[in-house]
């Protein structure tokens, strides 16, 4: 598994060797959308979010100098955006401002028997009600490895953090999810 | 901070080594990592950002307006609810400023005074005449129409508001009572809590047990009715009871805005999964008019419609509405099988 799928195309860097907001957008907007909506959850408005990730991008770039590299940078970006969008959603609830998008989600089958379908989202829910029980740095990098199917030494470029800290972090990630699966469970039965 | 580990430095050591397996690669079976491993399998499958979502949000971006989506409702829920708790708590700090007027007379202490002392001082310490006896305001029943609650006190009284302030401050107030919710007041809550239990505790089944004391109590006369029918439906899909859900869809006048265009091609999904595909039909129908937006309502009726269509037997609807679908959502959810389906 590669860092950056298929559907990146290459960055043109522009004549002072930082690339330009349209050219970052071109090449990563599918994968920061791809993070963003695994890192913030089955509620996010992923549109809003890679959007408010780009004007993030567009803000921070000229002082972007090129020392991390740029999916480094943008994931970093990233996990920002989707902490606090979390944090705003918890939030947000109490008010049922997401009404309309979480009817759509919660009614949305992808075909006609939305028996599966449903089934789906409840196991998704019931995970990220698990993983949000993380602390943060267990949680993504348990969902970067085990959602976004990265390597350890992928996670590690994309983090910043020593390929041994993923390793660590991964095992008590691992550890901590086996432990508040079973605690939900029993709460739930 | 580091946490503690159990077994000390060989835990760490252990803890370094490398993940080779992923618990989502794992096939199905009994033990806690199989079970997480299909958990985490479900989650996995997120759908590609679609192309149109992708230029949508790059357009945002060309126009350099800060897109501030829907945010302003919950920013303006949270001043109106800080101004209310401002109110009310300058109204009860008022009150017990004013709670002297009405407290209990005081014990008579005999004080032996001074010829000359002032008259006023004397006042003092004599107990003020003692509060009429006022026969204390009916209870409120717990069922209290939201109409009643909602007319002017004033109305009752017949008096003027200058009269009625004047007559306040001229008499005693009557003893502190605990202050009744209104029916709306109490609705509300119980159909918050009954939106807690679904969306935050994610206990579909004790949010059903509240939205049915919310109709137990206000019947169907609450002025929160039809949130209240929005809540139950989700709560009854979420608990895969499906046909209880589209019992309350079929009862209900749905419109083509808002929340009703969602739970219109739920109905027409619902529908459609039970077999009615005329009823189904005319769902999808409605709203796939004209003037429908391209949204993933439109997306979802498009294709429900077509294999509402291939049910019926309509193979040549069923293929043009795939061949529109594939024209208007590409890289829609069902694209891949609208392209199997009619073998592009």
């Amino acid at each position: 598994m590669t860092l950056v799928r298929s559907d990146a195309t290459p960055v043109i860097e522009s004549r002072s060797g930082v690339p330009d907001l349209e050219t970052l957008y071109r090449a990563h907007a599918p994968t920061v959308a791809r993070w963003v909506a695994k890192l913030a959850g089955p509620l996010a408005d992923v549109d809003d979010l890679v959007h408010e990730i780009f004007l993030v991008v567009r803000r921070r770039l000229p002082e972007f100098r090129g020392d991390a590299k740029v999916t480094t940078w943008l994931y970093r970006i990233t996990e920002r955006v989707a902490q606090e969008s979390r944090r705003k959603d918890r939030f947000r609830r109490w008010f049922s401002r997401a009404r309309h998008v979480e009817i759509e989600r919660s009614l949305a089958p992808s075909h006609l028997t939305p028996v599966d379908e449903f089934e789906r989202r409840q196991s998704t829910e019931t995970v990220y009600r698990i993983l949000d029980q993380l602390p943060g740095k267990y949680r993504n990098v348990l969902i970067l490895f085990e959602l976004e199917e990265l390597s350890g030494e992928d996670i590690a470029t994309l983090t910043g953090l020593k390929p041994a800290t993923v390793w660590v972090h991964l095992h008590r990630a691992r550890a901590r999810f086996i432990a508040e699966m079973k605690r939900d469970s029993g709460r739930r039965t | 901070m580091k946490e503690p580990t159990a077994r000390g430095s060989q835990t760490d050591a252990d803890e370094r080594t490398p993940i080779r397996d992923r618990w989502s690669a794992r096939p199905s079976g009994d033990s806690d990592e199989a079970l997480a491993g299909a958990l985490l399998r479900s989650a996995a499958v997120v759908p590609p950002f679609p192309a149109k979502n992708l230029a949508e949000v790059a357009a945002r971006l060309r126009s350099r307006e800060r897109h501030v989506p829907r945010k302003w409702t919950w920013q303006i829920a949270i001043a109106v609810g800080l101004l209310l708790f401002g109110g009310a708590l300058s109204a009860a700090v008022m009150h017990i400023l004013r709670r002297p007027a009405v407290s209990p007379p005081a014990p008579v202490v005999p004080v032996s005074m001074p010829a000359s002392a002032p008259a006023r001082r004397a006042h003092s310490v004599v107990a003020p005449p003692p509060a009429p006896v006022l026969s204390p305001e009916p209870e409120p029943s717990p069922i209290v129409r939201a109409e009643e609650t909602h007319a002017p006190r004033l109305a009752h009284s017949g008096g003027t508001p200058e009269s009625a302030a004047a007559k306040a401050s001229l008499e005693p107030l009557p003893p502190a009572a605990p202050a009744s919710p209104s029916a709306l007041a109490q609705e509300s809550r119980l159909l918050a809590g009954a939106i807690h239990k679904l969306r935050q505790e994610h206990d579909p089944g004790q949010a059903l047990a509240m939205l049915d004391e919310h109709r137990a109590r206000f019947e169907a006369k609450g002025a929160l009715e039809p949130e209240a029918n929005v809540t139950r439906i989700e709560a009854l899909l979420r608990l895969g009871r499906h046909d209880q859900a589209l019992g309350l869809l079929d009862g209900l006048a749905l419109t083509r805005a808002g929340v009703g265009r969602e739970m219109l091609v739920a109905r027409a999904e619902l529908r459609a999964e039970k077999g009615r595909s005329a009823a189904a039909l005319n769902d999808f129908n409605s709203l796939l008019s004209a003037d429908a937006p391209p949204d993933v309502v439109s997306e979802r009726a498009l294709y429900g419609r077509a294999t509402c269509r291939a049910q019926i037997g309509d193979g040549a609807g069923a293929r043009a509405d795939l061949e529109d679908y594939l024209t208007r959502f590409p890289t829609g959810r069902f694209a891949d099988r609208a392209r199997t389906l009619i073998g592009k």
